[in-house]
């Protein structure tokens, strides 16, 4: 209870559009956020109503029933029982679907048990003709005690109403509409004298969930009314039956279908989509087309934002006086920021991909289809997004997997996600390739260096499933949960729920990820750009007596470069990367590829601007001259130092190392602990040195 | 014909006549799996898992181990 | 000089945030947990 704002919570099963309605009444008034402590979004908004008060609106997790089988479905609980909390509702709003209808009132016979009151909202309601389903609204208003309120969020109908019921909320009757407790007369008889003061459902909720409920302890109620946990479960079942029965009743008088009128186009479409050769060729097809999408369509705005902050970058050193702030301002954390831009177009092109997939019903479909593939190596069908969204950036998709209801799936979906290849490892992969794969073609047509992409990306896959196969067999978590997965309707995707559903998930990297990026980004600088030691101070002088007496000419650019280049390999940075020089030898790497991969755990794609220091490019991170620098290096003994041998040793390392703390930190944060991005940082780690090592050992 | 649903073909309607309620998720019952409802197998996965079912209407996928603890008398 | 003083504090504000995001313990909180969310 909040000041005038009227506390409206949004209640519903998945799939009945109570997102379009939240969307339909905020519009962009709306905040996402966590519930304390737990990973379930909390989703919270503002709507202004016809008579000027203020409406917060809540979109709680969808949910069947207040018997929760999740974390999501718990939270609902939690807030209905708590009535002190802040946003504990003066109103609920229940959004069912037209074509659903019965199944959807189960919910809400719980909610008005729980005394609160209730407008039903009946969603999709210009599907109705189409379904040959008509409703006498004043029998159901009547015989479920309620208000109803008939909404289009397609068609922008009935908000309005909506917002008119909830404006007058104080006219709601709070009467329950069927008497739950004639289930077990003596024992809800029991309660009530002992709890006079609360309300019978609520007790039984406490008693039958496992929820924070500040009030009355669980245990104190089952210590005076014992019940086993299967009697519990045989009442909740009866319970249930009893709902149902009720609400077949309402329906049987308050709606009517007419089953010639009905059309159905949605099965057909489903026989084709799910069909066993079909449904697979349609999938893959429409991956493909995903991917070339993504990368053709991003090429352009990548390029701007390059150049962009190219620019900045300059401007700043050339306007702000010289010093370590203005260093550290141009080529720390502009290069920063402008490395974590760069992303959002790829990034937000794959989740307007997906979001359309998912609002369109297909999706389930998919999970359908891909369920016992995924079962055989420890993942569910639902993995496959988590799986595709890697393609953009881990962060998002390690987040996608909230809705894998079996914790060892889920677990193992998030372990082995980061080894698809994501967006960051393509800067890397490219300026490789084009150094060591020749442009030729293979087969009159094929692309040589297209294909060692392709190839690449296919590893990427193939480690994931492979890893998840083992994490599998030799993980001991146990889970017993059930899979159900519900196949809505088909419907055409609703553009603004689509639009606020790709903000979201972008904001999620450039905020998740940025940060961290960011800080690493600067301490890294710092790094490089301090050492210890005379070497270090003087460099100038050093590097100008080597010149001098070397006889080249040189112009001052050049000179500039071999300075930065010398400082880097002085720097604590440089230092750290010939430490490691021994470790990294094996694989076919000096200690100048040992500082550029060091400064790849900022973020992977920092690895082409560093290069370009090393090789004293000078700032620029422009391909050609970097890769003529790198063709030229040679090792002491002369030969080449970027060889096929190399090439590929830092393709494959690339391909499986884990240089992503953003990804560590949402691993962490989603698994509740440490224990899991350590092992993942230590296996991908492990993986990434071995193959590597084959590959330049196989390949001398 | 009495069978349980992991073991119904493709087309083939029913009528719920028993559920295992110890295996079953509560949810599932509460999605409307319930004695004297209907069923339909509307599709079965390539690989044979999962199953999609219309269950008293409402559309869903359940894996074969789920389905086998649902009873049904086959009326088409 | 201020150009360094500024530098050094943008620099001690990143270690922190790391330090914070990387190394803080965050409390347990086992009350929300349902019967098989895992945690830790």
């Amino acid at each position: 209870m909040s000041n005038e704002n009227i506390n409206v919570a949004l209640i519903g099963n998945p799939n009945v559009g109570k997102t379009s309605v939240f969307n339909a009444l905020t519009g962009l008034n709306q905040q996402v956020g966590n519930y304390p402590g737990i990973t379930v979004e909390k989703k919270v908004g503002f709507c202004k109503l016809p008579n000027h008060a203020k409406a917060n609106i809540l979109d709680l997790p969808g949910t069947y029933s207040l018997n929760a089988s999740s974390m999501d479905e718990n939270v609902v609980i939690e807030l209905l029982l708590n009535k002190n909390d802040k946003l504990f509702p003066d109103v609920a709003v229940v959004v069912t679907d037209v074509e659903n209808l019965k199944r959807n009132l189960l919910l809400f016979t719980q909610i008005k048990d729980l005394e609160i009151p209730v407008i039903l909202a009946i969603n999709m309601a210009d599907r109705m003709a189409y379904k040959g389903i008509s409703l006498d609204i004043s029998h159901l208003e009547e015989q479920l005690n309620t208000k109803i309120a008939l909404i289009s969020t397609r068609k922008k109908q009935g908000i309005e109403e909506l917002k008119q019921l909830i404006m007058s909320y104080k006219n709601l009757s709070t009467e329950p509409c069927l008497n739950a407790s004639s289930m077990d007369p003596d024992y809800f008889g029991g309660l009530r004298k002992t709890f006079p003061n609360e309300l019978v459902y609520k007790l039984w909720l406490v008693i039958t969930q496992d929820v924070n409920f500040r009030g009355i302890e669980k245990k104190e109620i089952l210590s005076e009314h014992r019940k086993s946990d299967s009697e519990l479960k045989r009442m909740q079942q009866k319970e249930t039956i009893k709902r149902y029965q009720f609400i077949n009743d309402v329906l049987k008088v308050g709606q009517t279908i007419d089953k010639e009128s009905a059309r159905d186009f949605g099965t057909k479409l489903d026989r084709i989509l799910t069909h066993k050769v079909w449904g697979y060729a349609i999938f893959f097809g429409i991956l493909f087309l995903i991917f070339q999408s993504i990368f053709s369509w991003s090429e352009v705005p990548m390029d701007l934002i390059d150049s962009a902050f190219g620019w900045m970058s300059t401007a700043v050193q050339e306007h702000m006086p010289p010093g370590v702030l203005t260093d550290l301002i141009s080529q720390g954390i502009i290069p920063g920021i402008g490395g974590i831009v760069i992303f959002i177009p790829q990034i937000a092109f794959l989740f307007l991909f997906i979001s359309v997939l998912e609002e369109s019903g297909y999706m389930s479909r998919v999970v359908f289809l891909m369920d016992k593939i995924m079962k055989r190596f420890g993942l569910s069908g639902k993995s496959v997004v988590p799986l595709i969204s890697g393609v953009a950036c881990a962060i998002p998709a390690i987040m996608a997997t909230r809705n894998i209801e079996n914790w060892k799936e889920r677990l193992i979906t998030i372990l082995v996600t980061p080894f698809t290849t994501c967006s960051a490892r393509l800067p890397v992969y490219t300026i490789i390739i084009s150094l060591v794969i020749p442009d030729e073609r293979v087969l009159g047509f094929l692309n040589i260096r297209g294909l060692m992409l392709m190839a690449l990306y296919a590893a990427g896959f193939l480690m994931a499933i492979f890893a998840a196969y083992i994490f599998n067999k030799i993980l001991k978590v146990t889970s017993k949960t059930y899979f159900v997965v519900e196949m809505p309707n088909y419907k055409l995707p609703l553009l603004r729920n689509v639009g606020i559903n790709v903000v979201e998930k972008t904001k999620a990297f450039v905020v998740g990820a940025g940060k961290i990026i960011l800080a690493i980004s600067i301490v890294l600088w710092f790094l490089a750009s301090y050492g210890p030691g005379d070497d270090f101070n003087n460099a100038d002088k050093i590097v100008t007596a080597q010149i001098s007496k070397s006889d080249a000419a040189v112009s001052q650019q050049e000179l500039d470069g071999h300075i930065a280049s010398y400082k880097l390999e002085n720097s604590y940075l440089g230092i750290a990367g010939k430490v490691i020089e021994p470790v990294i030898k094996p694989l076919g790497y000096d200690w100048k590829i040992g500082i550029a991969v060091l400064s790849s755990f900022a973020a992977r794609e920092v690895f082409v601007g560093t290069l370009a220091t090393i090789y004293s490019v000078g700032e620029t991170d422009e391909q050609d001259p970097i890769r003529e620098k790198m063709a030229a290096e040679r090792r002491p003994d002369g030969s080449k130092l970027f060889d096929l041998p190399t090439g590929i040793s830092l393709l494959l390392f690339y391909a499986f190392a884990m240089q992503c703390a953003s990804t560590l930190a949402i691993v962490k944060k989603e698994t509740n602990s440490w224990k899991w991005p350590a092992i993942q940082f230590a296996i991908m780690s492990a993986v990434a040195y071995l193959a590597a090592l084959t590959a330049y050992q196989f390949l001398q | 014909m009495q069978t349980t649903v992991d073991r119904l073909k493709k087309g083939d309607r029913a009528t719920i006549t028993g559920i295992d309620a110890d295996a079953l998720p509560l949810k599932l019952l509460e999605m409307g799996c319930l004695p004297g409802n209907s069923v339909e197998l509307l599709q079965i996965a390539p690989l044979g898992d999962p199953m999609y079912l219309d269950i008293n209407g409402a559309r869903l996928a359940i894996r074969k181990e789920t389905a086998k603890h649902i009873s049904v008398e086959v009326t088409s | 000089m201020i150009q360094e003083l500024i530098a050094f504090g943008i620099l001690g504000v990143a270690l922190l945030y790391l330090g914070r995001k990387f190394f803080y313990k965050k409390k347990k909180n086992n009350d929300n947990c349902g019967t098989d969310c895992g945690c830790g």
